[in-house]
């Protein structure tokens, strides 16, 4: 029985030898399928275009690539499907995740088989903490969201209603799951560092069917700005309840999540979203002087999927491709040890990319050069308002328009 | 002061939702004697039907709220006749079992057909803020706070003064002397459970303009109806009413003046504590009618 498994596995083995002359495969780990498989797909699709873009300029190496596909719905799955990327299909890189939970997972496994993992859209800081030589990320990550929404209060915000940063109270308000807490944590500590003014921190559950005790308490600690770290039912259900209770915050801040979302907005109405500022990795409607190769990248999206992107996971994997497929053209074979030294190599300036992020990796393998944009829906578009250099329209302040 | 009574207005209106969702449950338990974990996802079911509805037809969810109430009756009647009814005399875990597997296949199913967005209706007559001396509440949270209380009498009613009704009653006090009498109870639990099913469907109408619709929904209210019904006595459709209220100020109030994250610790906290010293429930009719 073990002699005929092992001449199948011989078989099969020369066979796939045979038929991957001439092209190279590549891991893409993301969940395809289950409740994450929206952004999931949305981010492959960054990851695809890139791919077919190298291959029409004639490959890596002057080979084809071509993708191998691993689906993981949750981290159990995502550990089953990397093995079989390292160790059956063979591939000498993985690309992925969108969510954190299942990078971490994945890029242990990678980690021990020596194959280095990109990260393009992963956010949770610990992904590139743990010592790993392998894993590489071109994407911001959660401490830096967080001081970006800490920071627009006094570089974005009290300028544009011609107050004192100090005099503005904020309010720090997250769904308790580690997404919510760990981006507030990082807000608390940031706060603290700026002397920004914080008088309530409230976490709730994302599941909770009524969001007006939050809200009361809000209005009760008379807040000016408030901070949401959210998914999308609890957002939707925060601007509503707000409208109703009458709570006229003077700006409100998202940390991605929830407030990026189209339907976000459509359920809230885009009157009731007006003016919502937002946090998140760079959307279209961004200035292309900042952010070269936005609009090219929009037409190619069109062109191939029929829709307008439907969120900017495609954007930031598009770009993170990029980088790491240009790292893998300048290292002399695809062994890990000469991927980490072209990774590590790679010096693109701020303003470089089509996500408008530059590339410049640490020891950690963590990209320092990537800020995510400040956002505002404004008549129903996300559009980008900070900083000038990328912004394509003027911050307004206030929510609503009634 | 001001703040306090805009928090309990907002935990009535809270637990009339609760009241309204958990109805049906306790019918199905009352009387089918089943612990029915999908009760959640046919909320979702209603609530996709709703929404179906108002974006391809253009019905308001109040009108819609008929067909509805019929559909989710033919669904209960459906699972009673072909899941639990085949297993009505195993272990009581079996159905169990067969409950939890049945709401997960429909969240997944949920999910293939209309993927992980929510989908919400736009019913601004329902979203309208009704000012009650200075206070604040929907008119939507008011047509569910009377349509729950209609619910709960018109079923009081129905129970008491219909045949049906007392077979109904007979079956639930006990299934074998029902039978003797000629009451055909395998067609009782297929009407109860139907039953149960269409008020969770009227409900899902009712909530409809206030939630947007997830395949996973059912989850953000599920486990608060099993409180609800427990609290109230696991057969009582007037225990329920009042353990919803109940459930609704504790939630609202502990929201604000504990933490909004600590809510759900103290309505459960309640609820353990009620379990230890009367653990039939506030409304329970004493040991053995559970």
């Amino acid at each position: 029985m073990r002699f005929v498994t092992r001449a199948a596995l011989a078989v099969a083995l020369t066979l796939s030898a045979t038929q991957a002359f001439g092209q190279v495969k590549i891991g893409a780990l993301y969940p395809f399928s289950g409740g994450l498989a929206l952004l999931g797909d949305e981010s492959f699709r960054g990851l695809e275009i890139a791919i077919e873009e190298r291959n029409a300029a004639g490959g890596l190496k002057k080979q084809k690539i071509e993708i191998v596909k691993g689906d993981a719905v949750e981290p159990n799955q995502a550990v089953g499907e990397a093995r079989r990327l390292t160790s059956v299909d063979k591939v000498p890189v993985i690309f992925g995740t969108y969510s954190s939970s299942l990078s971490i997972a994945a890029t242990q496994v990678a980690e021990l088989a020596g194959v280095p993992y990109f990260e393009l859209g992963a956010i949770s800081d610990p992904i590139t903490e743990r010592g790993f030589k392998n894993v590489y990320r071109t994407n911001p990550t959660a401490r830096d969201f967080a001081a970006r929404m800490v920071d627009a209060v006094g570089e974005a915000i009290a300028p544009a209603l011609g107050v004192e940063a100090k005099s503005l109270k904020v309010a720090i308000i997250h769904e308790d799951s580690l997404y919510g807490q760990t981006v507030a944590g990082y807000q608390t500590a940031r706060a603290k560092e700026k002397g920004v003014t914080i008088v309530e921190t409230l976490p709730y559950s994302a599941k909770s069917v009524d969001l007006t005790p939050v809200i009361l308490r809000l209005k009760t600690a008379g807040a000016d700005v408030v901070l949401q770290t959210s998914y999308q039912n609890d957002t939707v259900l925060f601007f509503r309840q707000m409208k109703e209770q009458g709570f006229k915050p003077k700006a409100m801040i998202g940390a991605g999540g929830g407030y990026s979302l189209r339907d976000t907005m459509l359920a809230i109405g885009a009157e009731n979203m007006e003016g919502a500022l937002n946090v998140d990795f760079t959307q279209f409607r961004t200035n292309p002087k900042a952010a070269p190769g936005v609009d090219a990248f929009v037409k190619k999206y069109q062109a191939k999927y029929g829709t307008a992107p439907r969120s900017g996971h495609s954007l930031a994997n598009y770009m993170g491709a990029l980088v790491f497929l240009d790292a893998m053209e300048k290292a002399p074979d695809l062994k890990a040890a000469s991927i980490r030294t072209a990774v590590l190599a790679v010096d693109v300036p701020v303003g470089g990319t089509a996500t408008g992020w530059g590339a410049k990796f640490a020891e950690s393998g963590q990209n320092s050069r990537a800020v995510p944009f400040l956002m505002q829906w404004q008549g129903g578009d996300l559009v980008t308002v900070f900083p000038a250099d990328a912004a394509v329209a003027k911050m307004k302040v206030g929510i609503g328009t009634n | 002061m001001d703040v306090l009574v805009q928090l309990l207005l907002n935990g009535i209106m809270l637990g009339s939702m609760y009241a309204i969702i958990s109805v049906g449950l306790t019918l199905i338990f009352g009387i089918v004697r089943v612990v029915n974990f999908a009760h959640g996802e046919f909320l979702m079911i209603g609530m996709y039907a709703t929404y179906l509805l108002a974006t391809k037809l253009g019905w308001h969810p109040y009108v819609s709220a008929v067909p509805v109430v019929v559909l989710l009756f033919c669904v209960g009647a459906l699972v009673q006749r072909f899941i639990i009814q085949p297993l009505l005399n195993a272990d009581e875990h079996i159905q169990i079992f067969a409950t939890v597997g049945l709401s997960t296949a429909l969240v997944n199913l949920a999910l293939m057909i209309f993927g992980a967005d929510l989908y919400s209706v736009s019913t601004p007559s329902a979203r309208q803020s009704v000012s009650l001396g200075g206070y604040t509440v929907l008119s939507g949270q008011l047509v569910i706070l009377a349509c729950a209380l209609a619910l709960v009498a018109g079923l009081h009613l129905f129970m008491q003064k219909t045949p049906l009704g007392r077979a109904i009653r007979a079956t639930a006090q006990n299934r074998n002397a029902a039978l003797l009498m000629g009451v055909r109870v395998d067609r009782i639990y297929i009407i109860s459970f139907g039953l149960g099913a269409a008020c969770v469907g009227l409900a899902s109408a009712l909530v409809m303009p206030l939630f947007p619709v997830t395949p996973t929904i059912g989850s953000y209210f599920v486990l608060t109806a099993f409180v609800v019904v427990v609290l109230g006595g696991m057969r009582s459709m007037y225990g329920a009413f009042a353990g919803a209220m109940i459930i609704g100020i504790v939630d609202s109030l502990s929201g604000y003046y504990i933490a909004p994250d600590l809510k759900e610790v103290v309505y459960f906290a309640i609820f353990i504590l009620i379990l230890i010293f009367k653990p039939t429930g506030l409304f329970g009719f004493g040991r053995g009618t559970e």
